[in-house]
């Protein structure tokens, strides 16, 4: 087996189909020797800094599929700048695999010589604003093209805060020209354990911004105080999180949109069978919109 | 309270004991709202979903030390470690500096004096894995050099080159355990049979080990550095006056260590 060097891929286009998959190390061989009803592909650009065989197989893969790059790393929301370091590495494989999105999240993981590795919560007030659209800046102005921004799933809610997470997301769109993506599990578990309607979130957020979707499955924990839930990507996407991504169809249009899938790695036949849901969803919500436009 | 404070109070909670947890800094737990789940249970999943992110990060890069203490063992050293060294990045591939010498003074694993050695070395192992795709010095390059220059050049070690000296028998042990993994292993392990120095290197995808003699540690030691060819021979020769530099190169040259010449520069 060789490392693929000099493959020079030809700059990103709109995935032909809507619906995408995270590839993962268990899912390597079998997206590569297979051909799937697939559109593209995501991955963390974190596990390939560096070389070796992850390139090598992202390389193959990238020969079959376009590439959503999505960051976890870059910790955009900490109030000290973004590491200039992780940036230039993000940038190299921008450069290398020509992805059709880039992205990272509305959340903050490291504090001084700490990087947490996890998606943390931000009050949504104007001093979170200013501090993510600095860090966002940076960032775009590394990459030299926007990034889409996706919305968390949190486990506390700040009592001070000075707008609801959508008003909080498109703010942070019309601050930095960064496009949103619209993480449809998340919403769904930021309305359980914060308590609002997860339909009229989906409303609130404006059209033009949003480039991405995601979809993945949660936990449900119980405590004494109740239920809370947990977005593991671990499991199915639930029936409502299908319910709210039909009413984001209608809202947003077709838009590229991921299965997402972490842990606890199902046969890819589940995955490829989440994405022909995702699929037959779009169909029949475009399909009803273009009779309802013919009317 | 600013953003800059909330979120180092909230950090330093994560990496502290889980009981701190229960009785969070009083300014920080007014930040949030209170609802029916209290405030502990939520910070659990934060902090629980932390921890085991950068303890499985270092445990899974070292199978074995797993193999030799146990996945609970392994974990309870990952963990302290981590507490106490959290990652400084966005990139786990790496993660895990300084975990060797956490061990020595890890009382509990006093009893295993072998562990931090075999800890460098599957961090090494790791490190060449996500090391560099650089390429190799070939013959026909070498060969170009005409014979008055070779001493002045610089013949340094791929990215993916690491080097382990230990006075415990590593490769034995680590092939005792692998062959344990199989469950064909009726031998018994002699850990008092003297250790000798290892290469990690890469020369395609899959990480490789070689045993090396002393001579030739020093030797790619001396090369690691950037020292000239006709320096480090020297060297060498003063201290292994039998050292057989043709054997070197001709070995060293089989399995791609190099760098090419002009990446040296």
């Amino acid at each position: 087996m060789h490392i693929e060097r000099n493959t020079i891929f030809p700059p990103a286009t709109s995935p032909t189909q809507p619906v995408g998959i995270g590839l993962r190390h268990p899912y390597y061989e079998e997206v590569l020797e297979t051909t799937l009803e697939l559109g593209w592909l995501e991955v963390h650009p974190e596990n390939y800094f560096g070389g070796g065989i992850h390139r090598h197989f992202l390389s193959k893969a990238r020969e079959k599929y376009q590439l959503s790059l999505h960051g976890v790393g870059l910790s955009l929301g900490s109030t000290e700048p973004v590491s200039e370091d992780h940036l230039r590495q993000f940038k190299d494989l921008i450069d290398l695999y020509q992805p059709f999105n880039i992205s990272d999240h509305a959340s903050w993981s490291a504090s001084g010589n700490a990087h947490l590795n996890d998606l943390l919560p931000l009050p949504y007030t104007q001093e979170s604003l200013d501090t993510l659209a600095r860090n966002i800046d940076r960032a775009q102005e590394v990459f030299g093209r926007t990034m889409l921004i996706e919305n968390p799933s949190t486990y506390v809610a700040f009592a001070k805060n000075e707008m609801n997470e959508a008003a909080f997301m498109n703010r942070l769109s019309e601050m930095t020209g960064c496009g949103l993506l619209l993480d449809l599990n998340n919403i769904y578990v930021q309305s359980h354990n914060h308590g609002f309607d997860p339909f009229e979130y989906v409303e609130q957020i404006k059209i033009g911004p949003v480039g991405e979707m995601h979809l993945a499955g949660h936990i449900e924990r119980e405590t004494d105080g109740g239920t809370i839930l947990i977005d593991t990507h671990s499991r199915p996407v639930k029936g409502t999180v299908w319910d709210l991504y039909e009413a984001a169809i209608k809202r947003f249009g077709v838009t590229p949109t991921l299965i997402e899938w972490d842990q606890d790695f199902p046969a890819l036949e589940t995955l490829v069978a989440e994405a022909d849901k995702a699929r037959a969803i779009i169909d029949r919500a475009t399909n009803k919109e273009a009779t309802h436009a013919a009317e | 309270m600013r953003l800059n404070k909330i979120q180092n109070n909230f950090r330093d909670l994560m990496l502290d004991h889980p009981d701190a947890l229960h009785s969070p800094p009083e300014d920080l737990a007014a930040m949030f709202e209170t609802g029916d789940i209290a405030l502990p249970e939520r910070l659990k999943i934060y902090r629980n979903n932390i921890v085991n992110t950068i303890t499985d990060a270092l445990a899974d890069k070292l199978p074995t030390i797993e193999a030799l203490v146990g996945r609970e063992f392994l974990t309870l050293m990952a963990r302290s470690f981590a507490l106490e060294n959290p990652p400084t990045g966005g990139c786990l591939n790496i993660y895990g500096a300084g975990f060797p010498e956490f061990i020595e003074g890890f009382e509990l694993a006093k009893s295993l004096p072998y562990l931090p050695d075999m800890a460098r070395l599957e961090l090494s192992m790791n490190a060449a894995y996500y090391a560099a795709d650089d390429t190799a010095l070939t013959p026909q390059q070498l060969g170009a050099i005409a014979p008055e220059d070779l001493d002045d050049i610089t013949l340094k070690p791929r990215a993916a080159v690491h080097l382990v000296d230990s006075k415990f028998p590593l490769l034995a042990i680590k092939d005792f355990c692998e062959k344990n993994k199989e469950g064909e292993n009726n031998e018994t392990l002699d850990i008092s049979v003297p250790g000798q120095p290892i290469m990690v290197y890469r020369p395609a995808l899959a990480v490789k080990l070689t045993p090396l003699g002393q001579d030739e540690f020093d030797m790619l030691s001396q090369l690691s550095e950037g020292r000239a060819l006709g320096d480090a021979v020297e060297t060498i020769i003063a201290t292994y006056p039998d050292f057989d530099f043709a054997a070197f190169l001709q070995k060293h040259m089989a399995l791609e260590t190099f760098l090419p010449l002009t990446a040296n520069k």
